[in-house]
C-alpha cells in the first residue's frame, strides 16, 4: 500500500481522485482541503508521497511543500504537483522545487494511479 | 474697369444701381482728399473689394468717355486694379449669371458663353449648394452676405473665395438679383493648413525625427522628441543617428534606415524599446529632388497598449485556468463512470456519457488552443531552440497520428527522409504544427486515402508539406482559412473534433520560428498545407525586418 497525502481545495476533485485511486487497491489516501490542514495531518500520518494542488487559497502548493520539507520525516518524501497551469516554465520551476512529477489538470482519473507509480519509480532511481 | 462688365451693363440696371452707386463713386472720386497718397492701396483688402463690388459699373460706362481729367483717369486705373484683384459676378432675379469679369472666368476655367444664363448653382459644388441657398435667402431679405464660399471650377476642382454679395433692387424696391465680389483665398487656406500641420507635428505626442539619408544627421525633431533626447532647439542639426547607436532601439532604427536604402524600400515599421520605453516605430523615406532624401521617423509610445494587452492576456489566462478546475471534475466523473468504476450502466447511458465526455475533451482542447494563441500574441509562448533532425520530428508526428489515421481509415506516408535534415528550431512546437496539419488532413480525407508528409531541402530552408486527397477547400473560403474560428462551408469541426483555432496557431508558431506557411487546394482533388522553416536561427536576429513577436528562447 502506497500512502498518499492529497492536498486539494476543490472537494469534487478530491472525491474523484479518492475514487480513482481507490480502484486499484494499491493506495491508502488521506486528503486535506488546505496546506495548513495538511501540516497538522502529517503529525499523525507520514505519507510515502505528497500529491499537491498548486493553486490554493491560503497556503499554495509550493508553500505547503516548503513547510513540509522542514519536517524531518518529510524531508525526502517525493512530491507530485497537480496544476491547471502546466506551462514549460512552471513545470521546470516545480521540478526545481523538488517535484517528482507534474500532472496537468484535467487529469485522466483512470491513469492517475499509474502516473503516480511511474513517478515514484523514476524518483527512486535518481 | 473690365470691358466685359462695362459692355454688358444695361441702362435699366444702371438706373437700379443709381442710388447705391453714388456713395461708392463719391468715395473713389474724392478719396485722395481724405485718404492721401497710397491710401487706397493700403486699405484692408476686404474693404476695397466691397467698394469695387459696389461701384456702379454703369457709371463707369458713362463716365469713361469723360475721363479727361487726371483724377478721372486715376479712378479708372484704380477700378482696373480692383477688377484684376477681385472676381466679380452679377446674378439676376432668376438666379442666372448675367455678368462675370475676366478674372472670374480665368479662375473658374469657364468661358463666358458657358456661364451666361446658367443658374448660379452651377459654380457651387453639390456639397456646397446648401450654402448657396442660404446666401440667396439672406439676399432676398435685402441683407448683404459676407463669408467664405467654395466655388466649383470647370475641371471639378474647388477654389475658396472670400465673398461679399450685395442684393440689388430696382427703384421700386423690387429685388433684381445680386452682385458678388470675391477674392481667391485658396492659397491662404492651404498655407494656413500647412502651418497647422507643422504646428501639430511639433506638438504631437509622438516623437518625430527627420533624418538626412546621406549624412544620418538630424534635420528636425519635434518638441516631444527634443524633450526625450534632452536637446536644445538650436542644436538638433548637430546630432546624428550614429551617436544614439549605443541605445539598442536607436541602433535598430539606423539598421532599418540603411536596409531601406539597400533594398530601395520606402517604408518600414517595427516595435522596439528605446530609452526604456516600448515604441511602435514607423519609418518613411521621403525622396527629394537633390538626391538627399530624408527619413521621417515616427516613434509612438505603446506602453499603455502593452499594459492593456497584458491585462487582457492575464484575464484570458486566468479564465482559461479557472475553467480547468470544474472541467477536471466533469471529465473525471464521466471518465470514472465510463470505466465502470461505479458499476455497469445501461448502454444508452454509456452512449450519452460518451458524448458528454468527448465534448468535455473538446472543451479542454479549445481552452488549450486559446491559451496557446494568447501566449503567442502576448509574446509569452516559450520557444526552446535545439539542433534537430527534421526526419525525427516527422517520424514522431507519424507515430502520434497513427491512431487518428486508423480511426478514419487513412494511411500515413512520409517522403524525403533519406538524408539527414539538420535544423535549429523548437522541436516541440514544430511537432505541434505537424500534428495539427496531419490530423486535419486525416479528418478531411476519405477512408482508404493516403496522407503524405513530404520534406524538401530548399537551400536556406526546409519545406514540409502535408497532402491529403480530400474534397479540397472551396475557393470562397480559402482567404479565411487561417482565421480564428473561421466558419467554413465544408468544415466538420463539431463532428470531427476540431477547435477552429489549430491553423491560426500553426501560422503563429511558424511565423514565430521565422518561417512561412501556406496551402494549395483543388476542389475534388485535395489540399496540401506546407510550411518553410529557415535552417539558420532567424529568430531575434537583427536582420529580421519584422520583429513582431517577442520570442522567449
Amino acid at each position: 500500500m502506497i500512502k498518499i497525502l492529497h492536498v486539494e481545495d476543490d472537494a469534487d476533485i478530491r472525491e474523484i481522485a479518492q475514487l480513482a485511486l481507490g480502484l486499484s487497491g494499491d493506495f491508502e489516501v488521506v486528503q486535506s482541503a488546505s496546506g495548513e490542514e495538511a501540516l497538522l495531518l502529517v503529525q499523525a500520518f507520514v505519507p510515502d508521497v505528497l500529491l499537491l494542488d498548486v493553486m490554493m487559497p491560503g497556503m499554495t502548493g509550493r508553500q505547503t511543500l516548503e513547510r513540509m520539507r522542514q519536517i524531518p520525516a518529510l524531508e525526502k518524501t517525493p512530491a507530485i504537483f497537480m496544476t491547471a497551469r502546466a506551462q514549460n516554465s512552471e513545470v521546470e520551476e516545480l521540478r526545481e522545487l523538488g517535484a517528482a512529477e507534474v500532472i496537468s489538470k484535467p487529469f485522466d482519473p483512470m491513469l492517475l494511479g499509474d502516473q503516480i507509480k511511474a513517478a515514484l519509480k523514476a524518483y527512486a532511481e535518481t | 474697369m473690365s470691358s466685359v462688365l462695362v459692355k454688358g451693363f444695361t441702362d435699366k440696371t444702371a438706373v437700379g444701381f443709381a442710388l447705391g452707386s453714388a456713395l461708392a463713386f463719391g468715395w473713389y472720386a474724392y478719396s485722395p482728399s481724405f485718404l492721401p497718397g497710397l491710401s487706397a492701396e493700403v486699405l484692408p483688402i476686404a474693404g476695397a473689394i466691397t467698394l469695387a463690388g459696389l461701384t456702379p459699373l454703369a457709371l463707369v460706362k458713362y463716365n469713361i468717355r469723360r475721363m479727361t481729367s487726371g483724377r478721372a483717369l486715376s479712378m479708372a486705373q484704380r477700378l482696373s486694379a480692383l477688377d484684376r484683384h477681385a472676381m466679380v459676378t452679377i446674378v439676376n432675379e432668376k438666379h442666372e449669371l448675367s455678368e462675370a469679369n475676366d478674372l472670374f472666368l480665368e479662375m473658374t476655367g469657364y468661358t463666358r458663353s458657358e456661364l451666361m444664363g446658367e443658374q448660379v448653382l452651377k459654380v457651387y459644388d453639390v456639397a456646397h449648394r446648401g450654402l448657396a441657398l442660404e446666401i440667396r435667402t439672406c439676399l432676398q431679405r435685402g441683407e448683404m452676405w459676407q463669408g467664405e464660399t467654395p466655388l466649383r471650377c470647370k475641371d471639378g476642382s474647388i477654389i475658396y473665395t472670400h465673398s461679399t454679395i450685395m442684393p440689388l433692387f430696382d427703384n421700386k424696391g423690387v429685388w433684381k438679383g445680386s452682385i458678388s465680389v470675391r477674392t481667391d483665398i485658396t492659397r491662404t487656406r492651404q498655407l494656413l493648413a500647412e502651418r497647422n500641420v507643422a504646428e501639430s507635428l511639433h506638438e504631437l505626442r509622438d516623437d518625430i525625427w527627420i533624418v538626412r539619408a546621406d549624412s544620418e544627421k538630424f534635420a528636425y525633431v519635434n518638441a516631444a522628441a527634443r524633450r526625450r533626447l534632452g536637446w536644445q532647439d538650436n542644436e538638433v542639426e548637430r546630432h546624428s543617428l550614429s551617436e544614439l547607436a549605443m541605445q539598442p532601439g536607436a541602433k535598430a532604427i539606423r539598421s532599418a534606415c540603411r536596409r531601406m536604402i539597400e533594398r530601395n524600400e520606402t517604408s518600414t515599421q517595427f516595435e522596439e524599446t528605446l530609452f526604456d520605453v516600448p515604441f511602435h516605430i514607423s519609418i518613411k523615406f521621403l525622396p527629394s529632388h537633390h538626391n538627399d532624401g530624408r527619413f521621417l521617423i515616427v516613434l509612438n509610445d505603446i506602453s499603455a497598449r502593452i499594459e492593456q494587452e497584458r491585462a487582457q492576456s492575464d484575464f484570458i489566462s486566468t479564465v482559461s485556468h479557472e475553467l480547468r478546475s470544474p472541467l477536471t471534475s466533469i471529465k473525471g466523473a464521466m471518465g470514472l463512470m465510463l470505466s465502470n468504476a461505479t458499476g455497469d450502466l445501461p448502454d444508452k447511458a454509456v452512449d450519452l456519457l460518451g458524448i458528454a465526455h468527448r465534448n468535455a475533451d473538446r472543451l479542454v482542447l479549445i481552452l488549450n488552443d486559446i491559451l496557446d494563441l494568447e501566449k503567442i500574441s502576448a509574446g509569452r509562448m516559450e520557444f526552446t531552440l535545439d539542433d534537430v533532425d527534421m526526419r525525427d520530428l516527422i517520424r514522431e508526428a507519424q507515430v502520434a497520428n497513427a491512431n487518428i489515421g486508423e480511426r478514419f481509415g487513412i494511411s500515413l506516408e512520409a517522403i524525403g527522409l533519406d538524408d539527414p535534415l539538420p535544423l535549429r528550431t523548437d522541436p516541440n512546437r514544430v511537432i505541434q504544427v505537424l500534428n495539427n496539419l496531419v490530423s486535419n488532413a486525416c479528418k478531411f480525407s476519405k477512408a482508404g486515402d493516403t496522407v503524405a508528409i513530404r520534406v524538401r531541402d530548399e537551400g536556406d530552408s526546409l519545406r514540409i508539406s502535408v497532402r491529403d486527397q480530400g474534397q479540397g477547400i472551396p475557393l470562397q473560403d480559402q482567404h479565411k482559412i487561417f482565421e480564428k474560428f473561421a466558419d467554413l462551408a465544408n468544415s466538420s469541426r463539431t463532428t470531427k473534433g476540431g477547435t477552429g483555432l489549430g491553423l491560426s496557431i500553426c501560422k503563429a508558431i511558424v511565423q514565430s520560428l521565422g518561417g512561412t506557411i501556406g496551402f494549395t487546394s483543388v476542389e475534388g482533388v485535395g489540399t496540401t498545407f506546407f510550411f518553410n522553416l529557415p535552417k539558420l536561427e532567424a529568430i531575434s536576429s537583427e536582420a529580421s525586418n519584422e520583429p513582431k513577436l517577442r520570442v522567449a528562447s
